[in-house]
C-alpha cells in the first residue's frame, strides 16, 4: 500500500506525555537495568540528525515526498528523545544539550569522515544508493518499534508503558514509509538489490551501535531480546526485512544477537 | 504530572528568559513606518539591555512549533482574487526558498554544526516551521489560481559564488579545517538570510495588499528564527576573531538568499530587482548593511553584501 505522505505530514506532532503522571516514577521508579536501556534508546533518538545527515548526502531529499518525510520524522524523533530524557530526569539522570554535544564530539574522525564516505558512495552508485538507505532505515525502524513494544510489555508501568506505546505508534509510521520506499526502489533495480543485500549483510548493526559502546548495545539487546520470547520478536523483525525485494533469507538481527552472545532460550 | 518545567529543568537554558515575542515585539509590516533596519536596530538595543537574562529557549521553541496554517488562513477571502504576475512570482520564489530546507540542512549537517545539539534542536523545528510556511504560500497560490510557471533557464555563473556551489564532499572536507568555528559561520549566514527574506516579505505585502496577512504570518513565524540566530551569531562572533574571519569570507561568497545558487539566473535577477530595486528596495538593502556592520567584526563586508543584493 502506498504511503500517504500528505496525511502523515498533517498528523505529525510531538509525542504527547503531559497527560501522563510522571510523578509516578518517584514512588514507582524504574530499575537500573531498565534505565540503562532507556538511556541507550534516548541516545539513539537524539542522534537522529546524524542519520538524517547521511540520508541527505543521497539525491533522495530533492524528491518532495522524501523531503517532507525527513522533515517530520526528524522532528518526531527529536521529541522521542525529549520524552525519554524526561523519564531519565525523574530518576536524577540528566541528558542536556552539552552532554549530547560531548557524545557527538567523541565520535571523532569516523564521524567526520562519514558524510564524505557517504557522499562518495552516493555519487558512485547514484540513485540505487537511496534504495539501500531506505532498506537500512526500515531495518532500524522495525528494530526500534519492536524494542519499544517489548519494553512496554516487560515493564507494565502505568506511566512508562503508555509513553513507549505512543512512541512505538509513531515508529510504525516511520516503518511504513521506509519499507514502502525500499520495496519500490529495490524492485526497480537489480543493482540496488545486490548492493542492498551486501551492505545489510556486511555492515548493518543494531540501532545505536554507531554511537554507543559495544557494552551498552549488548546490554540493550540482552535486556530486551534474551530468551524465547525475545528471540521470537527478533525473528519477526528479520522476516519483515527478508520480505523486501532481494533480501530473502537475511537474518541480520538474529545474527547480531548471537554475535553478542544473547541466549535464545 | 510532567510539566514543561521538567523539560525546562533538563534544558538548563531557560532561567528567566522572556518569551521571544516580548523581546522582539513589533516586526509588523504596517503601522510603525520604520524600515527593517531601523526596527532591527531598536530591537538589538532591547536585546542588549536584557542580554544577561535573555537566553533563547530552544525547547520552548520546539514545544510550541507552529504547524499547518491552513485553518487560520483566510483562503475563502482570497478566492478568485488573481494576483499580479510579479506578486505571484515573488510568492512562488519565497515558497521555493522556504521549501529548500533539506538542501540547507545537508550543507549544515555534513560539517561540525551537526555536533551542536542545541543548534540541531533548533534546526529540526526551524525546518518543520518552514515546511508549513511553504505550504501556506502554496495554498495562497492555488486559491488565487496564480501558480507561476516553473522557472527554468541557465544558472548564474559568478566566480565569487564558487564556494556556495560546493557539493557535500568538498563542503565536509573543507569544513573539517574550520572545526567547531563553522557553527558560528552558519548561524551568521542564517541570520543575514533571515534579514533578506524578511525584506522580501515586506515587499510582497507592499506589492499586493491582499497578501498582507500571509506576509505578516511569515514574519511572525520567522520572529523566533531570527531571535535564535541573532543571539547565537552575536555571541559566537563576539567570542572569536577566527569565527569573524570565516564569517567575513562566507558572507562575501554566499549566493543570497541562501538556496538561490540552485535557481535560474533570471529568477535571481527578478528577486533582486523586486525586493532591492527602487528607492524603497535600496533603503532595505542599506538597512541590512547597517545590521551586518553592527555584528562583531563584520563591518568591512557589510557594503559588499549590500552591493550584491541591489545589483
Amino acid at each position: 500500500m502506498a504511503f500517504d505522505i500528505v496525511k502523515y505530514a498533517e498528523n505529525s506532532d510531538a509525542v504527547a506525555w503531559q497527560d501522563l503522571d510522571f510523578d509516578e516514577f518517584l514512588t514507582n521508579p524504574l530499575s537500573e537495568t531498565t534505565l540503562r536501556s532507556i538511556r541507550n534508546l534516548c541516545d539513539v533518538e537524539d542522534h537522529t540528525v546524524c542519520y538524517l545527515r547521511d540520508m541527505l548526502t543521497t539525491p533522495s531529499h530533492k524528491e518532495p515526498e522524501v523531503g517532507t518525510f525527513m522533515t517530520m520524522w526528524n522532528r518526531e524523533e527529536f521529541w522521542h528523545g525529549e520524552a525519554l530524557a524526561t523519564v531519565l530526569g525523574k530518576h536524577g539522570i540528566s541528558v542536556d544539550f552539552d552532554e549530547l554535544k560531548a557524545t557527538r564530539l567523541k565520535l571523532g574522525w569516523k564521524d567526520r569522515l562519514d558524510p564524505i564516505k557517504q557522499s562518495v558512495m552516493s555519487n558512485l552508485v547514484g540513485n540505487d544508493f537511496v534504495a539501500v538507505h531506505m532498506a537500512w532505515g526500515a531495518a532500524n525502524e522495525w528494530s526500534a518499534n519492536a524494542a519499544y513494544h517489548r519494553l512496554a510489555a516487560m515493564e507494565d508501568h502505568p506511566t512508562l508503558s503508555p509513553l513507549l506505546k505512543r512512541i512505538a505508534q509513531q515508529e510504525t509510521k516511520h516503518v511504513a514509509f521506509y519499507a514502502s520506499q525500499a520495496r519500490e526502489r529495490l524492485a526497480k533495480s537489480r543493482k540496488a538489490r545486490v548492493l542492498g543485500r551486501w551492505v545489510l549483510q556486511n555492515f548493518w548493526g543494531p540501532v545505536g551501535s554507531t554511537i554507543s559502546s559495544e557494552e551498552e548495545v549488548t546490554h540493550v539487546m540482552g535486556h530486551l531480546f534474551a530468551g524465547a520470547e525475545g528471540r521470537k520478536i527478533v525473528r519477526d523483525i528479520d522476516s519483515h526485512i527478508a520480505k523486501l525485494p532481494g533480501m530473502q533469507g537475511l537474518t541480520i538481527v538474529e545474527t547480531a544477537l548471537e554475535k553478542r552472545g544473547v541466549a535464545g532460550s | 504530572m510532567s510539566t514543561s518545567d521538567d523539560v525546562a529543568q533538563r534544558a538548563g537554558d531557560t532561567t528567566g528568559s522572556p518569551a521571544p515575542s516580548a523581546v522582539h515585539a513589533g516586526s509588523g509590516i504596517s503601522g510603525s513606518g520604520l524600515t527593517l533596519g531601523e526596527l532591527e536596530r531598536s530591537r538589538l538595543g532591547e536585546l542588549e539591555s536584557t542580554e544577561a537574562a535573555a537566553v533563547f529557549d530552544v525547547r520552548e521553541f520546539a514545544r510550541t512549533a507552529r504547524g499547518s496554517h491552513r485553518a487560520e488562513l483566510d483562503l475563502a477571502g482570497l478566492e478568485g482574487a488573481r494576483l499580479e504576475p510579479d506578486a505571484a512570482r515573488l510568492l512562488g520564489v519565497l515558497r521555493d526558498l522556504e521549501r529548500s530546507t533539506m538542501q540547507r540542512m545537508r550543507n549544515l549537517l555534513v560539517t561540525a554544526t551537526h555536533k551542536d545539539a542545541r543548534v540541531t534542536a533548533f534546526l529540526s523545528t526551524w525546518a518543520f516551521e518552514k515546511f508549513w510556511l511553504a505550504d501556506a504560500l502554496d495554498a495562497v497560490l492555488d486559491t488565487t489560481a496564480s501558480q507561476p510557471p516553473v522557472e527554468d533557464g541557465p544558472k548564474r555563473r559568478d566566480r565569487r559564488e564558487r564556494a556556495a556551489r560546493r557539493g557535500p564532499v568538498r563542503r565536509a572536507v573543507l569544513a573539517n579545517f574550520a572545526g567547531a568555528d563553522i557553527v558560528g559561520v552558519h548561524v551568521t549566514s542564517g541570520l543575514v538570510d533571515e534579514w533578506i527574506t524578511q525584506a522580501a516579505y515586506r515587499r510582497l505585502a507592499a506589492a499586493a495588499e491582499k497578501l498582507g496577512s500571509i506576509a505578516q504570518l511569515a514574519l511572525d513565524v520567522k520572529e523566533r528564527h531570527l531571535a535564535f540566530l541573532q543571539e547565537d551569531a552575536r555571541r559566537r562572533l563576539a567570542d572569536s576573531t577566527r569565527v569573524q574571519k570565516l564569517a567575513r569570507t562566507e558572507l562575501t561568497q554566499q549566493a543570497w538568499p541562501i538556496g538561490s545558487i540552485e535557481r535560474p539566473d533570471a529568477e535571481r535577477g527578478f528577486f533582486e530587482r523586486m525586493v532591492f530595486g527602487g528607492a524603497a528596495g535600496r533603503r532595505e538593502a542599506g538597512g541590512i548593511r547597517e545590521l551586518i556592520a553592527a555584528l562583531p567584526g563584520l563591518a568591512a563586508v557589510a557594503p559588499v553584501v549590500e552591493a550584491r543584493l541591489a545589483r
